[in-house]
């Protein structure tokens, strides 16, 4: 490699390095922060991902491939990085209250959520199967250790314990399948694979590494029939950690699938028929199951089956649609659902631990505005116009009947309205009972900002979708 | 530049609702949002003063860009067909401001946000000519009138109100996908006159027809998805009941209008009769239904969807007269039934029972709000000279030139329609006194007259002079003749 392609890498990676070095530096200073200075490593580890941010942006102008074939800087990266950076900021602002609460404010926990960060960063802008799975692994080792945080609760153990497992495994079959990739066609690299291969794309060998390549992202993204550790990892972790792994990593997830389902070689497969059908039994089950859900993390963490599902349709459509719609989805996505996980974040507040939907009985009638806010995010994740969640949803099915499956846009709507009963089950709880204590919700400047935030996103992109449409679009065809 | 009338109209009772966001005192939330519901009439009856009646086109209409990538554009604008439920919406926002005024006591301020959001969503589904702006409309009512019915109902209001949601939910979806079909078949628009002038495959109309007619069978409602209206119109408040009745049922016909005649032309010719039957159907089963119930409110619902078959027949008639009786049955029912409810309301509020039996002889102690009820159930019994009688007897003279045996249908609804609601006027209205009503009762007072009112003189106008209303649609009424006729062969 010349001094110059070095250079371009290194450019062309940037934004990763900044968040790796900030990571680095900050877990060295955060020896030196003493206890009730907390402060500072929330804002120390917000301007690391601001900066990256800028650097992101500044770059974004053109195509940057770098370190041989095995990393890009496209539009299609720089879209999912922006959802990353957002997400992360906000989970920043959520966690400063709640990590002192639960005691768990160290130096640690940000770092950690910067190298999550990078690693999400890596995904999703790998092109080999390979810096995938160097990204794909940074990401999930942090996200195991933030799942176990909550050190002293068996709760958060267990789920930490069966993340790491479950993930393991998924991993290894992740792997197998990439190492059948290479076996078959030479080559790691995305855009190779499918020139090496002369034969028949229907090869029962290139299927089956597909299959594990698949299902091993699957896993990630917490869609049947990979889900069984989303529920218990959601309820143990801490739910700053939930709200983040229920957007960011998931988005990393998609990220990888959408660029592997972009390959000819994946393309050519009939593939599509293996992601329809788990998407829609995704859906099916985080529907159904979130029915009977009293734990407001876990209806969260089914609900989240069930969004990961609806993207999944948007997979199986394909085209340029179908990956636009996939990428405005999580990015709506990503404001709603940290909206309503910011609410159940800021009710855990001394001994009230505002998990149980029971919890919020009559929250209305004495906080008018932060009921307003639940119900805004509450609608938009049952897609009901004119929130972001709707129009998410309608771009989904447009590029579904736009490829003529027009039986799983039908599917998709009709399992959309199952869902919509346990979000529309807890405005219910909220407007129509009676409160039984008072609540105290820990309302800090900074819960309130993400809370603006997010509400303006979710209303905001639902009545002028078109500039975020665009540049969905725009993201998608890559380039 | 002229002044975008209909966007004023429509995005008036959304402002004033932020508005009332940021008011404490009840009585101010009150007053306010009687001078905004107020002041959309004003720019309503305005609005009609200019409605040029010798024109089927749009008019009034503004257009903007909303997500140009998508074909989806801002267009509003207004024919013969949707003008009169516009008006009928904005006489009956002021009238529902006014019947909550002291039902309501309980978180006015909500209550009030709520009604406006709904008003400013129904002005807009009849002003829509995006099919995606209005498919925003007509699904965004769901969130007002989910809080209406869950939160100031009555003792099962959660039920009711979950029941509404998901049936209407469920309904709206499978329109939902209907318009994304015909986005990609009717060259990637959304723009309501684009399609309307668009010829579908029949295979495709068939398909589209039934995906839109889940939903409007929904709203109107029919038989056999009808099941979720009597629960929330009994479990609503008084507002609740009018603005469901008055309005909320209009949209399902309305759709069949707007979308499918005009835009399926052959499935609607092919598939009409079994609409005809659908509808007779509806007509007799709800008049049984009717006779059967104790609660006023009940009783009332299941008229509705017995006047409400009435509607889907005429229109399905496919002729000048059903379709012209249809729509203004549309227009009658709203005002009729709306009154109903609100008489429903006053008498509930004053004695807290809607049972039927302990009810006997209010002549006496309210001989004045007795002298109204006498006049709407004469009317919603189709007495010549009401409202109704004009509507009615279109309808049924369309019904027996298209079909008799549903014609005949037909007139056994109108004459179940007399028997239950003399039963009910007896009960209520005559007789010695009973139980319920032995305590003394407060005829009606200023502020309910003024409510009241209006809804009688239209029930009078209408019934004696129903020309200028008729002129409204005619032109309009025609038009859409030709589009279902022309493209779907004679009849």
């Amino acid at each position: 490699m010349t001094a110059a392609a070095l250079f371009q890498s290194i450019l062309a990676s940037l934004p990763e390095i900044v968040v790796v070095t900030g990571a680095c530096i900050l877990l060295i200073l955060g020896q030196l922060v003493r206890k009730g200075q907390q402060q500072f490593l929330v804002w120390a580890s917000i301007a690391v991902v601001l900066i990256a941010a800028l650097g992101t942006l500044m770059l974004a102008g053109e195509v940057r491939p770098a370190y041989s074939g095995m990393f890009v800087a496209d539009r299609f990266a720089v879209f999912f990085k922006v959802v990353f950076y957002l997400v992360t900021v906000l989970t920043f602002l959520l966690s400063r209250k709640y990590a002192e609460t639960e005691g768990i404010g160290s130096s640690e926990y940000y770092v950690l959520l910067l190298l999550t960060l990078s690693g999400m960063m890596i995904m999703a802008s790998a092109t080999d199967l390979l810096s995938i799975y160097v990204g794909l692994e940074l990401m999930v080792l942090c996200t195991y250790v933030l799942t176990g945080f909550l050190r002293q609760q068996p709760r958060s153990n267990e789920a930490a314990l069966k993340y790491v497992i479950l993930g393991g495994v998924s991993t290894g079959i992740f792997l197998y399948g990439v190492s059948l990739i290479y076996g078959l066609t030479g080559t790691t690299q995305l855009d190779r694979m499918a020139a090496t291969v002369t034969g028949d794309p229907l090869d029962p060998g290139l299927l089956l590494a597909v299959v594990f390549i698949v299902a091993g992202l699957v896993f990630k993204v917490g869609a049947v029939p990979f889900h069984m550790w989303v529920p218990d990892v959601y309820e143990g972790a801490p739910t700053t950690i939930t709200a983040f792994m229920s957007v960011g990593p998931k988005a990393a997830g998609f990220a990888v699938v959408l660029r592997v389902f972009l390959n000819p070689l994946v393309a050519a497969s009939n593939v599509w028929i293996i992601v329809a059908v788990i998407a829609a039994v995704t859906m099916a089950l985080g529907s159904f199951v979130a029915l009977v859900q009293d734990n407001f993390k876990r209806l969260l963490a089914y609900s989240s089956i069930a969004h990961a599902g609806f993207a999944m349709f948007g997979v199986a459509a394909g085209g340029a649609d179908g990956v636009a719609s996939v990428m405005l989805y999580l990015l709506i996505y990503a404001f709603m659902n940290l909206g309503i996980f910011g609410i159940v974040i800021m009710m855990r507040n001394g001994d009230f631990s505002g998990e149980v939907i029971e919890d919020y009985a009559g929250f209305a009638k004495s906080h008018r505005g932060l009921a307003l806010l639940m119900l805004l995010y509450l609608f938009s994740l049952a897609g009901i116009p004119p929130t972001a969640g709707f129009f998410a949803k309608f771009y989904v099915l447009v590029a579904l009947v736009e490829r003529g499956f027009v039986m799983l846009a039908v599917i998709a709507v009709l399992l959309s309205a199952v869902a919509a009963y346990f979000y529309i089950r807890i405005v219910m709880v909220i407007y129509m009972r009676e409160p039984e204590g008072a609540f105290d919700p820990a309302l800090t400047p900074a819960v309130g900002a993400t809370l603006a935030f997010t509400a303006a996103g979710t209303i905001g992109i639902g009545l002028f979708p078109a500039w975020f449409l665009r540049l969905a679009q725009h993201a998608a065809v890559g380039g | 530049m002229t002044i975008p009338l209909l966007g004023l109209i429509v995005f008036t009772p959304a402002v004033g609702a932020a508005a009332l966001m940021f008011v404490r005192n009840d009585d101010v939330v009150r007053w306010m949002a009687l001078g905004v519901t107020v002041l959309d009439f004003v720019l309503c009856i305005a609005m009609l003063g200019g409605f040029d009646t010798s024109t089927h086109e749009m008019q009034f209409t503004e257009t903007r860009p909303w997500v140009p990538a998508l074909g989806i554009t801002y267009t509003l604008g207004i024919d013969g067909i949707s003008a009169p439920f516009v008006f009928l919406t904005a006489l009956l926002g002021w009238i529902s401001v006014l019947a909550s005024w002291v039902a309501i006591d309980r978180k006015v301020k909500e209550f009030m946000v709520s009604l406006l959001a709904m008003q400013a969503l129904m002005l807009g589904v009849f002003c829509a000519l995006d099919l995606f702006l209005f498919y925003v409309f007509w699904e965004a009512m769901l969130i007002p009138m989910y809080l209406i019915i869950g939160v100031w109902g009555g003792d099962g209001r959660v039920y009711a109100a979950f029941k509404f949601f998901l049936y209407t939910l469920a309904g709206s979806l499978m329109f939902l996908i209907g318009i994304i079909m015909l986005y990609f078949h009717g060259g990637e628009t959304f723009d309501i006159r684009t399609l309307m002038a668009q010829d579908l495959p029949f295979q495709v109309q068939s398909w589209l027809f039934f995906a839109f007619l889940i939903a409007f069978a929904v709203k109107v409602p029919m038989v056999p998805v009808h099941t979720w209206l009597p629960d929330a119109h009994v479990q609503a408040p008084t507002a609740g009941s009018i603005i469901l009745a008055a309005v909320l049922l209009k949209m399902g016909a309305y759709g069949f209008l707007r979308f499918s005649l005009p835009m399926l032309p052959e499935a609607t010719v092919h598939y009409s009769t079994l609409m005809l039957v659908l509808s007779a159907v509806a007509i007799v089963y709800g008049g049984l239904l009717a006779l059967a119930q104790d609660d006023l409110k009940k009783l009332v619902a299941y008229s509705s969807i017995s006047h409400m078959g009435l509607v889907t027949l005429g229109i399905f008639t496919l002729n000048l007269r059903g379709l012209e009786g249809g729509i203004l049955q549309m227009f009658n029912h709203g005002v009729t039934t709306g009154a109903l409810f609100l008489s429903v309301g006053l008498i509930y509020e004053r004695t807290h029972t809607r049972s039927i039996a302990d009810y006997g002889g209010l002549m006496k102690a309210a001989p004045v709000y007795t002298a109204f009820l006498a006049l709407f159930t004469l009317s919603s019994m189709a007495l010549p000279g009401t409202n109704s009688f004009v509507g009615e007897l279109l309808v049924l003279s369309g019904a027996f030139a298209a079909n008799l045996a549903v014609g005949a249908a037909a007139v056994l609804g109108a004459l179940l329609g007399a028997a239950y609601l003399l039963r009910m006027y007896r009960k209520v209205a005559l007789g010695p006194a009973s139980i319920g009503v032995r305590f003394k009762i407060r005829d009606v007072n200023a502020r309910e007259m003024a409510a009241i009112l209006p809804l009688a003189v239209f029930v009078l106008w209408i019934g004696l002079y129903p020309k200028p209303f008729l002129e409204i649609i005619d032109a309009s009424v025609k038009h859409l003749l030709a589009q279902v006729h022309g493209k779907g062969g004679a009849q």
